[in-house]
């Protein structure tokens, strides 16, 4: 009975006895949390895992928004590492403030590229140049 | 003691500057406080600490004090702590009171802020000196406290809270493991990128900068303004006086109280704090069947709560080292980030930064309401400005902030884009991203805590049972637990009904 109380702490796998200890607590939870779901399905009279009329995305949502914030930060990474801070966060803000803009007619965009060239030289003015700080 | 604290023209100009921009962020619906401090969180190396605390302290309280405005005009709060202040100061503004109603929610919001600020500085030093005394095992055990309290509180969603707090632990525990430099959790591929785990700084600004800006982005980045909403160029029915907080003595008392209280509470937002101190106003009220139609009461004990919660929140952070709610796990970054151990031992060796806390939480509450009380008039204009202009600033800021982690390095901008994901996906599936940062942040301190009680006892359980102080904390888990377990039944029973 004692032995189930003591756990042996050998030093070469002394890293792994928490992760194993986390990892076995998740799937515990991972379990209760499947049950309950059941459970409130149940009771609630709906099919459980009800895929057809589960809903990730909100009604009516905005992919091009939401999906093109996502890309652009992608690109933004690859944009810094070809050609830099400056001209990178230039281009990347400006399609930001397009893509968020309400309209999108040639003097909005013309707008958005000028706050996104202010966005950009304030920071790297204030990060850069006054705070010393390391930037892309 | 000793009282010197770093004090001189440009502190007060970056305590200001904060409190401005808190009340910018605080006051448009969709934007928080918490995603404030977390993209100015990299300035912090450009300043010592404790200038950079004025920053973040001026966050903070500007941050929570800015919700009232959108709350009062337009029925929306501007961060979830201002819930309950629509209800009462929104009929006010209908009634052609909104400049009345903003300057009573601004005072009160003062006089919460330093209600929390007298206890936060009588009762941290006295948990702290209790904490001194604790081991491995009750260190270890306080953590374990406190993330039962977490998910405790998590109402309706407490099993959920706790796996999002494990979850937090177990991503925090990828990299080497400092006792034997040993790798794990890691894929073979990225051995040399995630050698040291991901880094804090990226992983909170993308859970609560990107992730926002993910939910923002998918519902079309709209501006929260249009229906129903009171601007303030209407005629002033009635007038602002101090006389509007005769007979509200109590309840301001009260109010900060309560918000404080539940400031200390690990893991509880600020919107428990107002609904809260909203519902024992209500019980305590002599008519309480006028709140909701525009009642002073009402907006004094939402808004004395929530800039309550501001010093209750740093009890827990500056005491035991562990962060009351998403914010100030948010500012336990600022303290890591210069190597400033936060914990039982903080006062008595930081003397100077404890000062400067209590100092700036202070001035933060002076500078929002004076930059608050006069110019409301204009300061009511900031719920115009567009969010879909500020986020492209967002997302330069963050991507600055993440790269600077390690002075210059790409995994860790991989990083904050990749937990903004993560946290937009965890809004979809209802894991709080809160409860996942403050086990992220304390997963490292559990392991370690864990790993040398047992090595003191050479492997023996028993070790966690063995001490009066141990005990204690048990009981107070198993005390939280079974008050979760009841609540959470009743806050189903009440869904059902």
């Amino acid at each position: 009975m004692s032995d189930l109380f003591k756990i042996n702490i050998t030093y070469s796998q002394s890293h792994l006895i928490m992760p194993r200890i986390i990892l076995g607590v998740l799937m515990i939870l991972a379990v209760v949390i499947f049950i309950q779901e059941y459970l409130k399905a149940r009771k609630a009279k709906k099919p459980f895992m009800n895929i057809k009329q589960w809903r990730f995305f909100a009604k009516d949502y905005d992919k091009v928004k939401l999906f093109g914030s996502i890309g652009l930060l992608f690109a933004y990474i690859v944009l810094l590492n070809l050609i830099g801070f400056i001209a990178g966060s230039i281009i990347i803000a400006s399609l930001f403030n397009i893509l968020y803009a309400e309209k999108k007619d040639k003097k909005s965009i013309a707008i958005c590229i000028g706050i996104s060239i202010i966005e950009t030289m304030v920071l790297w003015f204030i990060f850069g140049y006054i705070f010393e700080i390391t930037l892309p | 003691m000793n009282f010197m604290i770093e004090f001189g023209v440009i502190q007060l100009l970056v305590a200001l500057l904060g409190v401005v921009i808190g009340i910018i962020f605080g006051a448009l619906p969709g934007m928080t406080a918490t995603m404030a401090i977390a993209i100015f969180l990299p300035l912090t190396y450009a300043y010592d600490l404790s200038t950079s605390l004025y920053l973040l302290l001026g966050l903070y309280v500007g941050g929570i004090s800015g919700g009232l405005i959108p709350a009062i005009l337009i029925n929306i709060p501007g961060t979830p702590s201002s819930i309950t202040t629509g209800f009462d100061g929104h009929p006010m503004a209908k009634r052609g009171e909104a400049v009345r109603a903003l300057r009573i929610g601004i005072t009160a919001s003062l006089i919460g802020g330093l209600i929390s600020l007298t206890v936060l500085a009588f009762f941290t030093p006295v948990l702290a000196k209790l904490a001194i005394q604790f081991s491995a095992v009750e260190k270890f055990l306080i953590i374990l406290f406190a993330m039962t309290v977490i998910a405790a509180l998590s109402r309706g969603n407490m099993t959920k809270g706790i796996f999002a707090g494990f979850l937090g632990v177990f991503i925090s525990l990828m990299g080497v493991f400092p006792d034997n430099q040993k790798l794990r959790l890691i894929p073979s591929l990225l051995t040399t990128e995630l050698r040291d785990g991901f880094q804090l700084l990226p992983v909170l600004i993308g859970l609560f900068a990107f992730s926002q800006m993910f939910s923002e982005a998918e519902l079309g980045m709209r501006q929260m303004l249009m229906k129903d909403n009171v601007l303030l160029d209407g005629k002033e029915t009635r007038k602002f006086s101090f006389k509007d907080f005769k007979g509200q003595i109590i309840n301001l008392f009260r109010s900060g109280l309560i918000g404080t209280f539940i400031g200390v509470l690990p893991g509880v937002g600020g919107s428990a704090a107002s609904l809260m101190s909203y519902s024992q106003c209500k019980a305590w009220s002599k008519h309480p069947e006028k709140l909701g139609t525009g009642e002073v009461e009402g907006l004094v004990a939402s808004e004395t709560a929530n800039n309550g919660l501001t010093g209750g929140a740093l009890v827990p952070l500056l005491s035991l080292g562990i962060p009351g709610d998403s914010t100030t796990a948010v500012l336990i970054g600022a303290f890591m980030l210069q190597g400033v151990q936060v914990g039982p031992l903080f006062i008595t060796q930081n003397p100077d930064i404890w000062n400067t806390v209590l100092f700036g939480l202070l001035l933060s509450n002076i500078l929002m309401f004076a930059v608050m009380f006069w110019p409301i008039k204009f300061l009511a204009n900031i719920i115009k400005i567009p969010m879909s202009k500020l986020y492209p600033a967002v997302v330069l800021m963050s991507v600055v902030g993440a790269f600077s982690t390690r002075n210059g390095n790409m995994t860790d901008v991989v990083t904050l884009i990749v937990f903004g994901i993560v946290g937009y996906l965890f809004s979809k599936i209802g894991l709080p991203a809160t409860t996942f940062l403050i086990g992220f942040i304390l997963g490292r301190d559990l392991e370690k805590y864990f790993i040398d009680s047992l090595k003191g006892s050479g492997g023996d359980l028993s070790v966690f049972f063995s001490r009066p102080i141990g005990l204690g904390i048990w009981a107070l888990i198993v005390g939280f637990l079974i008050y979760a377990f009841l609540d959470n039944r009743r806050a189903h029973r009440e869904k059902l009904a």
